[in-house]
């Protein structure tokens, strides 16, 4: 559905000396300094499958995005959708997307949403029975109809992104993009929209890209994650691969009835504060119940829970970023 | 062929949308539109009044009389009323550039400088015709102008010409943002700089400028070339009721270097970073 071949974006930029001085020097002689924002990506996305493109600010995620929905134009390499060339046949190709930014809204303001989402029929031709089809499902998955008739500059950042979201698949893209779409929402807007995206996923096959920092998200929405930084992939997989890859280890949480806490040989004691204790271990040698068993016969304890490894531990890594703990 | 005008359908399609919405917006915010309609009409019709001034002083400018000086102005304000219309945004483009407001245009499936002008309609440009043609028919009743059908295309045809300069010019300054990266809002000089050279006879001014303003930045084609025409005044460049026609060759040439400027520029859109 979607290929990456060999992507490159490079920016100029014009290095300043300090000061009155050193700004005058610029205008004579400027010293341009290239950055490779993205440094050929190869990657392709298969129908149907909800991708998770994620990376530390400035690690060329968004450039990488912004070049695959046709908003910037590659220093080299191309991005093809559904086998057109975003940046040669734009407007064909952009036909086949949908784009949803969480920062930015593309409705109008003064203006109503359904009003807003009749400007998109008539962009897209949308023939009237598909569209009242559309926003009937929107409905039913997002609960649009009750701010249909609202004024844009009235809407909660909630309600914004949801009438985002569904003017984004009025005209029933293959692929949507969605660049950090939950940021900024409550936790039941965040619970919609990940459903809404599923629901779209499943009923009409879209392929899904997301970009977020908000782990939730991916954890329940992604099966396979792209890790790019300084503009080149760092991992590209199945989720749950890369995590027993990179952080084979879980965590467990004990809770003692008093402060004296135990070691075990082949756990690491990672936190202890009063009477409850964090213990890493690696599945692969050791397992959950056996910790347990181990813990509880040399003191009572009161409580335990186990966290898989995190998936936050996946990004720390990837982003390398130590373990400040 | 069946395509193109497929394609024109579509535009035109989104065109009378983007229009009713523009409507809906003034009908529910009525307010807006009232202050348009008392500030820009008094703004030309105290231009006019200097001329005015001007004329009963010395009796004509440059060998303009009254009249024909009445049918000048009041065809540049037509020509400058219609650029406001569709190519206001062309003003504002470096903010465009700068806060990446092209990210929502280049997502559709439409020409981004065609969604750029029409996806916010400007229908306060109305409210600049309304002097414009009161001044206008005030000329043609002082010289005398002969509405024949020839004198009725030739005024059409350079009403759009001129647009289409003055839209052009805007989109072209509009467009060096995309080299400079800052948001230059040359509305204000523009505006200046038009109503200068279009208002009044360019003859009047030195023949380096006259020069400038005739083959360099074609404003001399807005108004008072295709003026000297219809009123049979002899120019530097002689005389003929053909000024029309070139004003409008100018017209689209000058658009076309336009888009093919902004085309370059949009290359280099940088959007916004988050």
């Amino acid at each position: 559905m979607i290929r990456v071949n060999d992507l490159h974006k490079e920016y100029h930029v014009v290095k300043k000396g300090q000061g009155l001085s050193g700004a005058v020097k610029g205008l004579f002689k400027s010293e341009k300094l290239t950055v490779n924002a993205v440094n050929g990506l190869n990657f392709h996305i298969n129908e149907g499958e909800i991708v998770g493109f994620i990376g530390p600010n400035g690690s060329g995620k968004s450039t990488t995005i912004k070049m695959m929905t046709g908003i910037l134009t590659p220093t080299s390499g191309e991005v093809l959708i559904n086998g057109q060339n975003i940046t040669k046949h734009r407007k064909e190709a952009v036909r086949d997307i949908g784009v949803v930014f969480g920062q930015r809204t593309q409705l109008n303001w003064d203006l109503r949403l359904e009003e807003s989402f009749e400007l998109l029929r008539h962009i897209y031709r949308i023939d009237k029975k598909q569209y009242s089809e559309t926003l009937e499902v929107m409905d039913e998955i997002l609960g649009i109809g009750e701010i249909l008739s609202k004024p844009v500059r009235q809407m909660s950042l909630g309600q914004r992104m949801k009438g985002d979201l569904a003017a984004s698949m009025l005209h029933s893209p293959k692929v949507l993009f969605l660049d950090e779409p939950t940021i900024g929402l409550d936790v039941g807007t965040k619970y919609s929209l990940r459903k809404f995206i599923k629901e779209i996923n499943r009923l009409r096959k879209t392929t899904v890209i997301l970009t977020t920092h908000d782990l939730g998200d991916i954890q329940q929405l992604c099966e396979r994650i792209i890790i790019i930084n300084s503009g080149v992939i760092m991992e590209d997989g199945n989720l749950s691969e890369i995590v027993e890859r990179i952080a084979p280890y879980r965590t467990l949480k004990v809770e003692f009835y008093d402060s004296d806490i135990p070691k075990h040989e082949r756990a690491e004691l990672i936190s202890e504060d009063n009477n409850v204790a964090c213990y890493k271990f690696f599945k692969s040698e050791l397992t959950a119940a056996e910790l347990i068993r181990d813990l509880s016969g040399e003191k009572a304890i009161k409580d335990i829970s186990i966290e898989e490894a995190g998936i936050d531990d996946i990004i720390r890594i990837a982003y390398g970023i130590k373990n400040v703990e | 062929m069946k395509k193109l005008l497929d394609t024109l359908g579509h535009y035109l399609d989104v065109t009378l949308c983007n229009i009713k919405l523009a409507l809906m917006v003034i009908i529910e915010y009525p307010a807006s539109i009232a202050g348009w309609l008392i500030s820009n009409p008094i703004q030309f019709i105290v231009g006019f009044a200097t001329i005015k001034f001007v004329v009963a002083q010395f009796g004509e400018i440059n060998g303009w009389n009254y009249g024909q000086l009445a049918f000048l102005y009041g065809l540049s304000v037509i020509s400058h009323a219609v650029s406001m219309m569709f190519f206001v945004q062309g003003w504002f483009m470096g903010y465009s550039v700068i806060e990446g407001d092209f990210d929502r245009y280049l997502t559709r499936p439409l020409g981004v400088l065609y969604q750029f002008f029409f996806t916010t309609f400007n229908i306060f440009g109305i409210t600049d015709l309304i002097p414009g043609i009161v001044v206008f028919i005030y000329g043609c009743i002082e010289t005398g102008f002969r509405f024949t059908l020839g004198n009725a295309v030739g005024i059409l045809v350079m009403i759009i010409g001129a647009a289409f300069i003055r839209g052009g010019i805007y989109i072209m300054l509009g467009s060096t943002s995309f080299w400079t990266k800052s948001a230059n809002d040359f509305g204000q000089y523009t505006q200046e700089i038009f109503d200068k050279s279009t208002m009044y006879p360019i003859s009047m001014y030195p023949e380096s400028l006259q020069f400038i303003l005739t083959y360099l930045i074609p404003i001399g084609w807005v108004s008072f070339y295709p003026v000297s025409g219809l009123m049979g005044i002899e120019t530097a460049v002689g005389i003929g009721s053909g000024n029309v026609w070139i004003t409008f060759a100018v017209g689209i040439i000058v658009m076309l270097a336009a888009g093919l400027m902004f085309r370059i520029g949009l290359r280099r859109y940088e959007s916004a970073g988050n």
